[in-house]
């Protein structure tokens, strides 16, 4: 985890350069000057979701008198609308990312755990195997899974996406996991190895456990490559029930375009589920995020 | 080993080829426990990725035996196809600006974020640049098709209530404007991922360096360019890196907001690919695009890992 730089936040800046003294008095404009710039980078960033919020509420007829000004009464039935759809969409992305994650985390960790603790002739070999795959790109493999995927007859079911899914995630977590695997202390193994215990009960009863916050790292992830998978989807699934939230969003917006309230409406719906989530595993994220870039 | 001729060496040779299959049966467990992802793999990464190379070299449509054609794809591809090179020529532009705004301006945000003289305030920037990340991305997306639209949307409402009305355009729909719509979507650009990968870069520089910096005078850019920027070159080595990747394929945005048109003027390789396949029903065609594709990254890659290597810092 990083920490925060104590010294720039207690030492004095290029005014004062006598030592010793590190109270202030004067304001440090360029401190200031850096919380505007950052304050009014955030707020751009906000602002379309803004605007959004600000539409969600209106009627049409609200809509053309003045379309970005906030106007009361709210119309909270955009919302009731939009739920009614976008609610199929999010149940199916739950379902769907669930398992995935389900399968990606048992299957990393239990390669990982096989390619950094278990000794087997060959191990190396197959570590590199899947390591290489990490250069092959999703454009080469598109148009070939799709053919697969439909020769498998799984086009219009989640299967079509939970399974490959799962493959793909399996390169990431199993690079990250076995790394931690490799960190835990050997003794630990041969120690339990010596009470009789089998690689099955070690992983379970004891590499697993430990290993909690990097599977949660490798969940986080995972959930957020589902939940964001926009061409994939669209491809295999062309039945309006089984569609999943992103490309859901997207057909939801062109049917509806010209009621804007309900589609802001909609747009704004789709974007709580993983605020939810971020709000209970803030640390996991940013965890994720970087640590997931950083390992590839 | 060596082939001994010795029967004493061959006696050795043979135990030794018994230990390598016992040691096996033993770590049996390893192998088994491999062996679900292994299977996944095989049939949902590796099979998928070879065929695609293979069927590069055939001319067909799905459900239609193939012709082959050999490398006649790829010569077309580069020949006759006036799309194509259109598309390589937009990925190219996309590229340096993506590579900007990740990199560049990254850098400068972190190093404001770095900066800031309280903890707290801090921390708090730090959790709002990462929470437009957790926002499914197809709503940014879908938001700014929306902002672009010509008769309600925002932008043109903005220009309008400001005087310069003509200026007002069709953003996604004008052959003129659509790809800097595209690429110039989600202003003001900054992204939490690439930006907090810096920042942690300039968090671990240690204090001593920092201090010493500091007594030494330098402030302020002269400090960034000769003491933090070299310190964090394998932060903005990985953000390049990635950004490549990322920038040589990804056109789901482009899918979303034009599908490649007005007449080719966002054409990207990856839309392209697409419209191929499933469009024109051209699939050893796509594939061989699928393979163009893979082997520019490969390049590129490869490419900005050694430069940033050899990059004086």
């Amino acid at each position: 985890m990083t920490q925060v730089p104590k010294n720039t936040a207690r030492l004095p800046s290029m005014g004062q350069k006598q030592a010793g003294i590190t109270r202030r008095r004067r304001t440090d404009w360029a401190d200031v000057a850096r919380i505007l710039g950052l304050g009014l980078l955030c707020f751009l960033t906000v602002v379309p979701l803004i605007l959004a919020l600000i539409v969600s509420f209106k009627s049409p007829s609200q809509f053309s008198r003045a379309p970005f000004v906030p106007a009361l009464p709210l119309r909270w039935e955009n919302y009731a609308f939009a739920w009614s759809i976008v609610r199929q969409f999010m149940v199916n992305t739950l379902f769907v990312s669930a398992v995935t994650v389900f399968g990606v985390v048992i299957l990393g960790s239990l390669a990982g755990y096989s390619f950094a603790v278990i000794e087997y002739p060959g191990r190396t070999f197959l570590f590199y195997a899947v390591l290489a795959l990490m250069m092959v790109p999703a454009s080469l493999t598109l148009v070939p899974s799709f053919v697969l995927v439909k020769e498998l007859g799984l086009i219009n079911t989640h299967w079509a996406l939970i399974l490959p899914w799962i493959s793909g995630g399996q390169i990431l977590a199993i690079l990250i996991l076995r790394a931690f695997f490799e960190g835990l202390p050997r003794e630990l193994f041969d120690a339990c190895r010596i009470d009789g215990a089998s690689d099955w009960q070690i992983y379970w009863r004891i590499a697993l456990p430990l290993t909690k916050p990097m599977l949660g790292v490798v969940a986080v992830l995972s959930i957020l490559s589902t939940w964001n998978n926009l061409i994939w989807p669209a491809l295999t699934i062309t039945e309006r029930r089984l569609y999943l939230l992103t490309p859901g969003l997207y057909l939801y917006m062109q049917t509806y375009y010209t009621s804007y309230g309900r589609v802001m409406a909609g747009l704004l719906l789709g974007s709580v589920p993983l605020l939810i989530l971020f709000l209970f595993t803030s640390k996991l994220f940013v965890q994720g995020l970087t640590s997931g870039a950083l390992k590839a | 080993m060596t082939m001994g001729l010795n029967r004493r060496a061959l006696g050795l040779q043979k135990r030794k080829k018994t230990g390598l299959w016992r040691s096996a049966w033993r770590a049996r467990t390893g192998y088994l426990m491999v062996l679900p992802t292994l299977l996944f793999l095989l049939i949902f990464q590796y099979y998928p990725a070879i065929s695609g190379l293979y069927r590069s070299l055939f001319n067909w449509s799905a459900g239609l035996p193939g012709r082959f054609v050999g490398l006649g794809n790829f010569v077309e591809l580069f020949t006759t196809d006036r799309v194509f090179v259109r598309s390589l020529r937009n990925m190219g532009l996309m590229l340096i600006w993506y590579l900007f705004i990740w990199v560049v301006l990254s850098v400068l945000v972190a190093v404001l974020v770095h900066r800031l003289r309280r903890a707290e305030v801090q921390y708090t920037f730090r959790l709002f640049l990462i929470l437009p990340v957790i926002i499914p991305g197809i709503v940014p997306i879908l938001l700014w098709m929306f902002i672009y639209d010509p008769t309600i949307g925002p932008l043109n409402a903005l220009l309008q209530g400001i005087g310069l009305e003509s200026w007002t355009r069709a953003w996604l729909a004008d052959p003129r404007t659509a790809l800097y719509a595209v690429m110039l979507r989600n202003f003001p650009w900054i992204d939490g991922v690439s930006i907090l990968i810096i920042l942690a870069g300039l968090q671990a520089i240690p204090e001593e360096i920092i201090e010493s910096a500091r007594l030494d005078g330098a402030e302020g850019w002269r400090r960034l360019w000769y003491m933090e920027l070299p310190l964090i070159t394998g932060q903005i080595k990985l953000v390049s890196v990635l950004t490549v990747m990322w920038g040589v394929q990804e056109f789901a945005p482009i899918w979303a907001m034009t599908q490649g048109g007005p007449i080719d003027a966002t054409q990207v390789p990856g839309m392209w690919m697409y419209s191929n396949a499933f469009r024109l029903g051209r699939m050893g065609y796509a594939s061989a695009i699928g393979v163009v594709m893979f082997i520019i990254t490969l390049v590129a890659t490869v490419t900005n890992m050694r430069y940033i290597k050899t990059n004086p810092s």
